[in-house]
């Protein structure tokens, strides 16, 4: 699942004739007020300015600002770029049309195993969760658009009538479209907002999740997904990333502020059951971390490293399952240097390490990375005969 | 018994190198079961035609890569599989094409990365035309003493740990790869192993669920019990819960649940497999899928580590109820070793290897080149030259300081001279043809022998043996020299005189005579040789060859290696002069018809054939 936030997701939603209110996506305040000479929606609409960035909570944190003229949007603008919430710092905002309407209502579709579905309420909004038994569907199967009728059928048993239902159909029969073509896992439009007055439709709000492993088959994406953690990522996370788009295999990891035993584990299944099996014994994870495919010594070493720099970690549990391919003497290579260099920088005081591992070569990796005790560090090294999470029980009894 | 694959389980890998990779694990397979090969052919367009050696044990096998599926099926019309390793923009296409071949049965993916809307597509697909397709993202199936498709199972002293050369009684389901290892790890070392294993892949979509397997497992009488291990997200394992609880089944479901800890984490933050996404209200939760299967049926420790004991007790169960007879352990003495490679065997200092060549002067081993033994940062860290390098590789000693002089100064002295010699002109030719450089420069060298340059080795050879032989005798020396030589190579000068003397030959002798200490019985011999052969004609003095192979025979380098001095000088020269040519941006040359004597028969007609 990749999240991508409003702004691109308008943009689709333009190219695919799903209406969308008019909007400008800004880094600099000043631009704005620029903006504002050459378009006339700027100057005699109300409007929204919003924290255009992956931060649950924008309402309450004050990152949402409504009903605004043009100054009042660029002194919000001014306020909002530059803001720091906990970590990550505010860099752009939206600036959209509020559109005077007359009704909220609720489109949304969602993929699943044979297709997707599509959800329609006339009841949208902040008010959809009160009011989920309204919701309509219908299975879309893979490939098989419904006929303009279906739809229209449908958005009349969601109690829209006439001209309305016969939009809401068309809107619909283009979400499926973008859905269809954009690779989308899930769009929400809440609300789609209609003024009567003209039959104005405009989706207001919309939250798109598109599948960013289909982006080689899509030369237009410029954007990049949002976090999928509930936050912008960290300096770290994002260096990780970086190396993971370079290499064979991959490398991962997220950061758990507060925790005490940091993970630096193998394989995207094996890696969560050490997660759990933390959790479970009462302790409080640093990361989430994992290594997998047999990706190069470096990128390990890299990984090793930001692992043995997270604060007040007491435990750095280095397990993995039984590896298939990865090379356990070459991937234990790049951690015994990561070990060797943070040591040198003062880090890893007081750190105990725990060892769990089989595969290819792994006498010899085990071997080596035993050779860490002769050097003074707090290691502790187990090797198949050990059951997997058990390391993390004698960690946590230590 | 087993699933998914077995005995007659043939194999075409669609894939360039992850798939040969793959082949070589599975011939290893192949090779401690003693059945023939799986795979059977390669379809890679970009390496079609060639044949890649796979190893069967000792045995050498080739295996043919294909341009397409097509012809690699009617050569192979044994192949019932394909599998895929392919990168995600490819992979789908390659899945479509297998999945629409008659004779195959099975498809399994190990791509990763494969968009979503494609798995939903290829699983319609399969559907459709009732094949199997595992995957993506799968590390592949194996079949205990029957077949292995991919590299699961890992190396060859695994497959072994692991008991995957005889069927034992217990199934293995896992989305994750390395899981699906430990999990046949664990029935080995907790039961009595493994019947087949199949990694369905982590993704959202995969080609085909538990619920499927499960079903297939059932079927399989030999299979009593199997170990699933799930992950928060979806809703297979939700599904393999119902399953078990339509109906009596005959065999045991163990369960592990991994994910639990997303319940303590911050909210929306998620990580694992693609697939491993809780959805809203807790739908998808590990909590929910371990509580599902529980009441189901299915034995489900809290943890991952609980599952060891659970295997055991489940096969304890099964040994008691009679459904499973105590396995007869196979002496694993009995199980083939792969052979070791020669490398491997030599460490172990177990066999005798006559070598092919031998060397005595490099040695390129270690951190870095040594020459006869000294590292070259070190030599150049302590000053040594180029001339001492040439010392050392060819004369297999360290020049001294006077030595090494004379040395560069032969190099310098004959690196060039002109463009109109041989040399200089074969190589002017080839740059002014477009020649490449070291083909230019090569066409130069062929130049180099008796006429030209050629003569250092000879002069050098022939005045020591004056010294020894006639030692002051002269005339004899010359007189041997007629009759079994010819003229004395290093005597004689086209243009050069005793009154118009070659610079460089005079600066040769004074330079060694008067600056160095180098004893030089062979170069004054020579010298001596000159006042003879110059009464007779003015140009027969000591030429340039002459005295360099003299005074290299002083420095005691062995005769033959007295020409590399002018074939190494005057390359100098020949990639000068091609340099200079392709800066002029010369053109192509041909010989004006002013300079060739047409010395031919007169136009004539061409007689009939007979």
């Amino acid at each position: 699942m990749a999240k991508i936030l409003e702004g691109p997701a308008m943009k689709l939603f333009n190219k695919w004739g799903i209406p969308v209110p008019n909007y400008v996506v800004i880094m600099d305040p000043e631009r704005l007020a620029q903006l504002g000479e050459a378009n006339k929606w700027l100057r005699e609409s109300k409007l929204v300015v919003k924290a255009h960035e992956a931060i649950g909570g924008r309402f309450k944190l004050g990152l949402v600002k409504i009903g605004l003229n043009l100054e009042e949007a660029i002194a919000a603008s001014r306020e909002m770029i530059g803001a720091k919430i906990g970590t990550s710092e505010v860099r752009q905002v939206i600036v959209a049309e509020m559109l005077d309407h007359d009704a909220e209502y609720y489109v949304s579709m969602i993929g699943n195993k044979d297709g997707a579905e599509l959800l329609i309420s006339k009841h949208g909004g902040v008010d959809i969760e009160d009011n989920w038994d309204s919701v309509k569907r219908i299975q879309i199967p893979l490939d098989e658009n419904p006929t303009i009728e279906q739809l229209t059928q449908i958005a009349t048993d969601a109690g829209f009538e006439g001209e309305i239902a016969e939009r809401i159909a068309k809107i619909c029969s283009r979400l499926i479209l973008c859905f269809d073509n954009e690779d989308a896992q899930s769009i929400e439009i809440n609300p789609l907002v209609i003024r009567k007055s003209d039959m104005r439709f405009a989706a207001l709000d919309a939250v798109m999740n598109i599948d960013w492993d289909a982006r080689f088959r899509h030369a237009d994406w410029d954007f990049k997904p949002v976090s999928e953690i509930g936050r912008p990522f960290t300096e770290a996370e994002q260096q990780i990333m970086d190396i993971d788009s370079r290499i064979k295999g991959s490398v991962k990891l997220v950061e758990v502020p507060g925790g005490e035993v940091a993970l630096l584990t193998a394989g995207g299944g094996a890696s969560v059951f050490y997660a759990d099996a933390v959790v479970a014994r009462g302790g409080t994870i640093a990361n989430y971390a994992e290594y997998s495919g047999d990706p190069a010594d470096w990128a390990v070493e890299a990984l090793t490293e930001t692992i043995c720099r997270l604060p007040n970690i007491k435990h750095i549990i280095v397990g993995g399952a039984i590896a298939n391919f990865t090379d356990v003497k070459a991937t234990f290579s790049g951690i015994i240097n990561g070990f060797r260099e943070s040591k040198s920088k003062g880090y890893l005081e007081g750190v105990k390490i725990w060892v769990r591992r089989g595969g290819p070569n792994e006498a010899q990796g085990l071997a080596a990375i035993r050779k860490l005790q002769e050097e003074g560090f707090d290691i502790h090294v187990y090797d198949r005969s050990m059951p997997m999470t058990d390391i993390v029980d004698m960690a946590m009894k230590s | 018994m087993s699933i998914l694959a077995n005995k007659d389980t043939r194999a075409v890998i669609i894939g360039g190198v992850a798939g040969v990779n793959a082949a070589k694990r599975m011939a290893q397979f192949d090779y401690l079961i003693n059945r023939p090969l799986t795979v059977q052919a390669f379809v890679y367009p970009p390496e079609a035609g060639q044949q890649k050696e796979i190893f069967r044990g000792g045995e050498l096998k080739n295996v043919t890569v294909y341009n397409s599926l097509a012809p690699a099926l009617n050569e192979h019309p044994e192949i019932n599989t394909a599998l895929i390793y392919l990168g995600a923009s490819r992979a789908t296409q390659a899945a479509i094409e297998a999945l629409e071949s008659p004779n195959i049965q099975l498809v399994s993916m190990i791509t990763e990365g494969v968009p979503e809307k494609d798995a939903k597509r290829l699983k319609k697909l399969a559907q459709k035309h009732g094949k199997m397709l595992n995957g993506p993202s799968s590390i592949g199936v194996m079949s205990a003493g029957e077949c292995r498709l991919g590299v699961i199972g890992g190396e060859y002293r695994n497959l072994k740990l692991c008991n995957l050369y005889r069927p034992g009684s217990f199934g293995v389901l896992t989305k994750s790869g390395g899981l699906s290892n430990e999990a046949m790890w664990l029935c080995a070392q907790n039961g009595d192993g493994i019947t087949s294993a199949v990694a369905i892949g982590g993704d959202a979509y995969p080609g085909t669920d538990f619920v499927t397997y499960l079903e297939m497992f059932e079927n399989d009488s030999d299979t009593k019990a199997v170990v699933l291990v799930g992950e928060v997200g979806g809703n297979l394992e939700e599904e393999a819960a119902e399953w078990l609880a339509a109906e009596p089944r005959r065999i045991k479901l163990i369960a592990a649940i991994g994910g639990t800890c997303q319940e303590v984490l911050p909210q929306g933050m998620k990580f694992g497999h693609a697939g491993a996404k809780e959805g809203k209200k807790g739908a998808g939760s590990a909590r929910s899928k371990m509580n599902a299967l529980r009441e189901a049926g299915a034995y489900v420790p809290d943890t991952f580590g609980g599952l060891s004991k659970a295997i055991k007790q489940v096969y304890e169960e099964l040994l008691a109820s009679g459904a499973i007879k105590p396995e007869s352990e196979i002496d694993e003495a009995l199980l083939p070793e792969l052979p070791p490679s020669v490398q491997e065997v030599m460490k172990q200092g177990e066999v005798i290897v006559e070598p092919l060549i031998r060397t005595t002067i490099s040695d390129d081993r270690g951190e870095e080149p040594r020459y006869a033994g000294y590292a070259a940062s070190e030599l150049c860290s302590k000053g040594y030259g180029i001339e001492d390098v040439v010392g050392l590789l060819w004369g297999k000693k360290l020049p001294t300081r006077e030595e090494s002089e004379i040395i560069k100064r032969i190099i310098m002295i004959s690196a060039d001279h002109g463009p109109a010699v041989s040399g200089a002109y074969g190589s002017i030719l080839a740059a002014c043809a477009g020649i490449d450089m070291p083909q230019a420069v090569s066409a130069g060298m062929t130049m180099i022998g008796p006429r030209f340059g050629g003569a250092v080795t000879n002069a050098g050879k022939y005045f020591k043996m004056g010294v020894k032989d006639y030692p002051n005798d002269i005339p004899g020396f010359l007189a041997w020299m007629k009759k079994n030589v010819g003229p004395v190579p290093g005597i004689g000068h086209r243009v050069k005189s005793l009154r118009n003397p070659d610079q460089r030959v005079k600066y040769l002798v004074s330079y060694v005579q008067n600056e160095t200490s180098l004893h030089t019985p062979i170069l004054n011999y020579a010298l001596e040789v000159e006042k003879i052969t110059t009464a007779k004609k003015d140009n027969l003095i000591l030429n340039v060859d002459g005295t360099m192979g003299c005074i290299l025979m002083d420095l005691g380098f062995p005769e033959h290696s007295l020409n590399g001095f002018f074939v190494l000088a005057r390359t100098i020269g020949m990639i000068g002069h091609w340099i200079d040519q392709n800066n002029q941006n010369a053109r192509l040359i041909r010989l004006y018809d002013y300079l060739i004597n047409y010395a031919v028969k007169p136009e004539r007609p061409v007689p009939d054939k007979k």
